[in-house]
Parts: structure tokens; C-alpha cells; sequence
């Protein structure tokens, strides 16, 4: 069977190949972090097509879709995390790869290119996990855009660059497929190949050293393929552990070209984030460009530096790789340190936190296909506002807007509204532009015979009478009592105002103007016989208009306006998008 | 020594793979796409007096896995007046799907993918269906006609919403 299968496709050969690689020295914990590395990318790309086939590159689409798979499909927020984590990993393990490779020695002449490999890994590692962070398309992955495009356009020719990795002139959905594209297909073959250079040129090397040593070489099957499983084990059960301690990777609300969030970059960029606020202005490339190209072109040398000079060029290059890390864990920690004491960014990383869980709650219902900022039409506040809109603001203005035929309803029913609307019934802010115009002014004084003046502290009793009508809590009792007085003898407002339930009088009933029931009555039928009657010209809105539950939130909608509650921001907001 | 190596590998491969089964067989225990139950306008009564079909879309909110759409096309269906009944059927032929055709030079329904023809009663005369066209449930309220538009399984002989 198994020669039928050699002659074939030689597979069987390959896997002995494979299992009876000599292991110089014999198994060693020393050996493990290429295998790891291994694994790593392994997951990572399993995990990638998952997520692939949940998620949909478009600008409209991206976040929708990435919130979706993460709080909707089951295992999302898992799959999702742990992908996001297995970068970190990946970076930490080939760093610790490159920190082995020099402590001991072991990339100088000929291993060179394994060095040199495992620096390329690291920098598409780390060019992957900016584009990945830029596919949800979140505020994160927006605002992240937004600086490393800005970055690469102050490099030589970097404005065509911008324009070709960005699709265009402005990020949109060119951005995201250009993006993705790179992000699942062109840098994980290039992964790809240089871990299979590592890997490959690593065993290559180990066959050389064991025939130097024969004796104590073991097979890799026969010892140090359980250690690498092992070592795999432990890195893949802390990646679980902290996929699961965090439920997943942070996601955070739609992308918002208006939104000011603060950017910052994956911890394993923060020490060039630090690094460019060294310096400001036309200095910023050389924190951006010439640093980091400097410390490339010395990295990828070092191998060659090493031998030079006796044990001067040996020194040299541990002292500066030294110092170096130093200077990335240093410029990481301050970055980490600097920002947790910040108090302005850590109220904005509230805010924006806030800001996702209610995005993320309304994604639930679907988001409109506007895109990811059209889930904020979800919110049960911008409903209301746009039955506002549709039903009332053609003949009612409301903060500055609507027309002026009805009432205004800004500030509508409060005490000074109240007492403005008995000053003059008939301007054009209360019923001047209607049929209802019988009620006669009632000014602080006057010398016409046929006209009742109502002096200031008589209209304030008189607005706290009907503030208790209204329902209210804070009724000052001694003076609506001195209110009802006058509305009862002096002032005879009962003359055409009724004030018991269901009553008729010329004027409207005032038992809970104001209130929402009242409100509603008012919406669904003004022309009841115990409220406008025949002089009712706002018309009707039925059962086939709103329904009950529309109505009574319609009249909370505007019997709210009144309480100075802070619904403003939300709604310009919900506007703003 | 391999054996616990497979053992323990294996354990490391389901990190990835036993949530990529819950993952990929979402779509069998939660539903990704709803459409609507409601009654759906189509027109008024009179657009459908006599005995000729009339083909009539059908409009209506949608929510599509992570997208809700409001007022598209979900479906058309035949309406027309049999025995004094206004009758609505599917387009969905219940074979595989294709869209069923008006022959109005014969009074019969087609099939046009696999050629099967259904009477104006929407039973199969001829061709591969294996049932007869699917019927949809109409109201009339005032002079306005409705339809309540739902998918059904293909294929089988009995008639069962998806």
C-alpha cells in the first residue's frame, strides 16, 4: 500500500523525510520557536478564511458585517479574537526567534538568511495587523486608516502610494477591498514564504550540524516533535485563555468621519507612535522614515557586522540590538503609562466604549443599508424624531424648526410658555395661525374697558394653577391654591374652560393639558367635543397613521421638550449620521 | 512519544476547529434572513377582473444577516379571477425554482427552464413539477388587494413553507 502510494506521489518518502530529520544535540526546548511560528500562521489562516466568509469589504457593509459575526454567529466574537491575538503572538514569537538567533549566535555565516527571513516575517506580521485593524471599518479601524495612509504620503512618491493603496482620493470602499485583498491573499503568501524559508533553511542547517555530531543526534520524530507540540500547546492555550478572559477583540462603533475619535496604533506600534512626538513639524519623517529605515538597514546587517573587527564587531552589534529593544520597550511603556494617566483620552475611550455598546445594541435590528452610521436610525429616539418630522413639523416649529401655522412646540406647556400663550393667545407662537382664536389677551395692564388685565404675581398664580392641572410634581401649593381663586371667581377662566373629566366647554378642557395623555388625545383627534371642537384645524391622525404605541411616544416626544432633558445630544448625533 | 504528540496535536488543532463547526452551522439554528407576514398591497380589485393573470411584485422590509432593507422586492406572483375568486400563486416554480410564464396563447402557465405547464387552476398538466403551482393567501379590504407572499420548499410533492 504505502509503495503503491510512493510510487505515486512520493508522499510517504516525504513524511519519513520529515520524521527522521536529525535533531543535533538530540530533543531541546531551543528548537521550538520556528514550529510555534508555524502553528501560529497555520491558525491564523484558518481563522481568516473563517472570517472571510462572514465579512463583506465594503465601506457600507465592512462594520455591519463584522459586528454581525461577532455578536450574532455563534463562536464570532471567538474566532474574531483570537485572530486578532495570534498577531500579537506571532510578533512576541518572532521577536523572541530574532532575540535567539543573536544572543547565541546562530545567524552569522551561512545562516544569514534566516535571520534575514525572520526580520521580513516580522515586518509583514506587523503590515498585516495594520491592514486587519482597518477591516471593520470601525472607529478604530477608520481613524487608524486615516494616520498610516497619512504616514506613507510623506514618504518620497507617497502621495501616488496613498492614492493606490487607498483606491482614490479619500478612503471609501476601494480603501477596504484594496486593503482586504492584501490582507487575505497577497501578505499571507508572502508569510508564507519566508516561514517556509525559516523552517526549511533551519532544518537544512541542523542536518549540517548533526553530521558534525552523529552520535548524539536524535530523530525529530522520535523526541523533539512532542516538545514542539507541547510548546504549541502552551502558546495556543494562552491565546485561548485570553481570547476568552476578554471575550474577544474590542469592536468599537461605525466608522464617523465627524466622530474625533482617538487613534492610537496595536501596541506593537506605540513605540514609533512615542517616537514621532519627538518631532513635530517637518521633522515628523525622520521619526516615521529615517529611524526606522535606519534601525532596518542595521538589523538586516547585523549577521554580516558580527564577525567584523575580532570581538569589537561582536560587541558593537549586541550593544546596539541592546539598546535598541530598550528604546522599544522604553517608548512602548511611556506610550501604555502616558495614556492611562491621560484623563482627556481615557473620558474619550468611555465615550467611545459607550458609544459602541449602543451602536453594537442597534446593529441587532439590521443595519440600513446606508452603512455602518445608519444604525443609529435604530435608536427609538431618531424614530420619534422622524414621526416628528413626517407628522408635525409642516405646521408646528420645534427648536428653531417647522412651520408656524400651530403652535410652537418648543418649550411647549412650561410655566413661561403657559404664561406667554394667556399674555397673547393669538401671536403667531401660539393659536395666530389657527381657527381657535376666540380667547382674548390678558395683558399686565391696560386702559381698554373691554380687556381683563392680569397682573404679574396674579399670572403666576394663575401658571402654577394650571401647572398643577398639568400634573405636575412641583406644584407650589399656597400659590395655585391663590390660582385657582382667580381662575374660579375673579378672572372666571371656567367660564369656557372646563376642568372636570370629559366636560365641554367653549374652550378646551384643561384637566391634564399638557400631560402626555393629553397630548395624545389631542394628536389622535383634536376636534373632541371636550378639546378644540369645531374650531379644531390640525388634523386627525387615526389608528392607519399611528399606532398606539407611535402616539404615545410621539407625545412623550414633545411633552419631554419641556423638561430640559438632555435628549439633544443623541439626537444630533443620530442626525449628524 | 508519537502517539501522545497526535493526541496533544489534535487538541491544539480544535482550537481552531471546533468553533469553526458552531460557526459555519450558525445558519441551521438561527435564521439569517426574515422577510415579513404581513399582508402585502399589490393593487386595487380592479386591475384583476377577468380571467387573464395579472403578474404583480411584491414590496416589503427585509432583514438580510447583518442588513435591514426597507421596501424591496421580495417576490412577484400571478393574480388573477377564477370562479368569481380573486387567486394568487407564487412565481416560484415548485420544481427548482425558475420564474413560471404566462403562455397567453395557450391560457396556461410555463415553466420555461424545464417545460412544465400548469392549467389556469395552477395544477401541473405537464413537465417535471412535482406539484401544482403555489397558491398565496389574498385579502381584500375595501377595493385594495393584498398578499401575504411566503417561500416554499422545492422539489417535494406537498406544499410547505421554507
Amino acid at each position: 500500500m504505502l509503495a503503491w502510494l510512493e510510487e505515486r506521489t512520493a508522499l510517504p518518502g516525504m513524511l519519513r523525510r520529515f520524521a527522521d530529520h536529525p535533531v543535533p544535540g538530540g530533543p531541546s526546548m531551543h528548537y521550538v520557536l520556528p514550529a510555534v511560528l508555524v502553528y501560529l500562521f497555520v491558525q491564523q489562516g484558518v481563522l481568516g478564511v473563517l472570517l472571510a466568509s462572514h465579512y463583506s469589504p465594503s465601506a457600507t457593509d465592512a462594520w455591519a458585517s463584522t459586528v454581525y459575526l461577532n455578536d450574532q454567529v455563534a463562536s464570532g466574537w471567538f474566532i474574531r479574537g483570537l485572530h486578532h491575538y495570534g498577531t500579537s503572538a506571532i510578533i512576541l514569537i518572532t521577536v523572541a526567534y530574532l532575540g535567539q538567533l543573536a544572543v547565541t549566535r546562530r545567524y552569522t555565516r551561512p545562516r544569514e538568511m534566516i535571520w534575514i527571513a525572520t526580520l521580513g516575517l516580522l515586518l509583514v506580521t506587523m503590515v498585516l495587523g495594520v491592514t486587519g485593524n482597518i477591516l471593520p471599518w470601525d472607529e478604530q479601524g477608520y481613524w487608524a486608516a486615516q494616520v498610516e495612509l497619512g504616514i506613507m504620503e510623506q514618504t518620497p512618491g507617497g502621495e501616488a502610494l496613498r492614492t493606490v493603496v487607498q483606491g482614490g482620493g479619500e478612503v471609501g470602499n476601494f480603501t477596504l477591498t484594496r486593503l482586504y485583498t492584501l490582507h487575505a491573499f497577497v501578505l499571507p503568501v508572502v508569510a508564507a514564504a519566508l516561514l517556509a524559508g525559516i523552517v526549511v533553511l533551519g532544518r537544512r542547517n541542523q542536518a549540517a550540524e548533526a553530521t558534525l555530531q552523529p552520535v548524539r543526534a536524535q530523530a525529530f520524530a522520535s523526541g523533539q516533535l512532542l516538545i514542539d507540540v507541547i510548546a504549541m500547546a502552551l502558546v495556543g492555550g494562552t491565546l485561548v485563555v485570553i481570547t476568552v478572559q476578554t471575550h474577544g477583540s474590542e469592536l468599537f462603533g461605525p466608522a464617523d468621519p465627524t466622530s474625533g475619535f482617538q487613534a492610537r496604533p496595536e501596541w506593537y506600534f506605540l513605540f514609533l507612535y512615542k517616537l514621532r512626538m519627538f518631532f513635530e513639524g517637518p521633522m515628523e519623517p525622520v521619526a516615521t522614515m529615517v529611524i526606522p529605515g535606519a534601525a532596518a538597514v542595521f538589523l538586516v546587517l547585523a549577521p554580516f557586522v558580527d564577525p567584523m573587527a575580532g570581538r569589537v564587531g561582536r560587541i558593537g552589534v549586541l550593544v546596539v540590538l541592546g539598546l535598541m529593544m530598550a528604546g522599544v520597550i522604553g517608548l512602548t511603556a511611556v506610550s501604555i503609562t502616558g495614556d492611562a494617566a491621560n484623563e482627556s483620552y481615557q473620558k474619550a475611550l468611555t465615550q467611545a466604549h459607550k458609544q459602541a455598546e449602543r451602536a453594537r445594541g442597534f446593529a441587532r435590528e439590521g443595519v440600513l443599508p446606508e452603512g455602518g452610521p445608519a444604525v443609529f436610525r435604530n435608536d427609538p429616539e431618531y424614530k420619534v424624531r422622524a414621526l416628528y418630522v413626517e407628522h408635525c413639523q409642516t405646521c408646528h416649529e420645534l427648536d428653531g424648526f417647522g412651520g408656524d401655522e400651530a403652535p410652537s412646540l418648543t418649550d411647549y406647556s412650561s410655566r413661561a410658555w403657559l404664561a406667554a400663550l394667556i399674555r397673547n393667545p393669538n401671536a403667531p407662537r401660539f393659536f395666530g395661525g389657527t381657527k381657535h382664536t376666540d380667547m382674548d389677551p390678558y395683558p399686565a395692564t391696560t386702559d381698554d374697558e373691554e380687556i381683563t388685565a392680569i397682573p404679574d404675581d396674579q399670572l403666576d398664580a394663575l401658571v402654577e394653577y394650571l401647572w398643577k392641572l398639568q400634573g405636575e410634581s412641583d406644584v407650589d401649593e399656597v400659590l395655585a391654591k391663590t390660582g385657582a381663586t382667580l381662575w374660579e371667581d375673579e378672572l372666571d377662566c371656567n367660564g369656557c374652560h372646563e376642568i372636570a373629566a370629559g366636560e365641554e366647554g367653549s374652550g378646551p378642557n384643561l384637566l391634564g393639558h399638557g400631560s402626555e395623555e393629553w397630548v395624545a388625545r389631542v394628536i389622535r383627534d383634536s376636534s373632541q367635543a371636550d378639546l378644540f371642537g369645531e374650531e379644531a384645524e390640525m388634523p386627525t391622525f387615526g389608528e392607519d397613521k399611528l399606532d398606539d404605541e407611535q402616539l404615545a411616544k410621539l407625545a412623550a416626544f414633545v411633552v419631554r421638550r419641556r423638561e430640559g432633558e438632555a435628549v439633544q445630544p443623541v439626537e444630533a448625533e443620530a442626525e449628524e449620521e | 512519544m508519537i502517539a501522545s504528540a497526535g493526541v496533544l496535536g489534535t487538541c491544539v488543532a480544535g482550537i481552531a476547529a471546533a468553533p469553526a463547526i458552531s460557526f459555519l452551522t450558525h445558519p441551521l439554528v438561527t435564521p439569517t434572513t426574515s422577510g415579513s407576514d404581513a399582508y402585502l398591497p399589490v393593487g386595487r380589485i380592479a386591475q384583476f377582473k377577468g380571467a387573464v393573470p395579472v403578474k404583480v411584485d411584491l414590496y416589503s422590509d427585509k432583514v438580510d444577516a447583518w442588513n435591514r432593507v426597507v421596501d424591496v422586492k421580495i417576490g412577484s406572483a400571478w393574480v388573477w379571477e377564477r370562479q368569481g375568486q380573486l387567486v394568487a400563486m407564487s412565481t416560484v416554480c415548485p420544481h427548482l425554482g425558475c420564474a413560471i410564464d404566462y403562455d397567453a396563447d395557450n391560457g396556461k402557465f410555463l415553466c420555461p427552464c424545464h417545460d412544465s405547464y400548469f392549467s389556469l387552476d395552477g395544477a401541473v398538466e405537464t413537465g417535471p413539477s412535482p406539484r401544482g403551482m403555489d397558491a398565496l393567501e389574498v385579502q381584500t379590504e375595501g377595493d385594495l388587494v393584498a398578499i401575504r407572499y411566503q417561500r416554499f420548499k422545492q422539489g417535494v410533492e406537498t406544499k410547505e413553507p421554507v
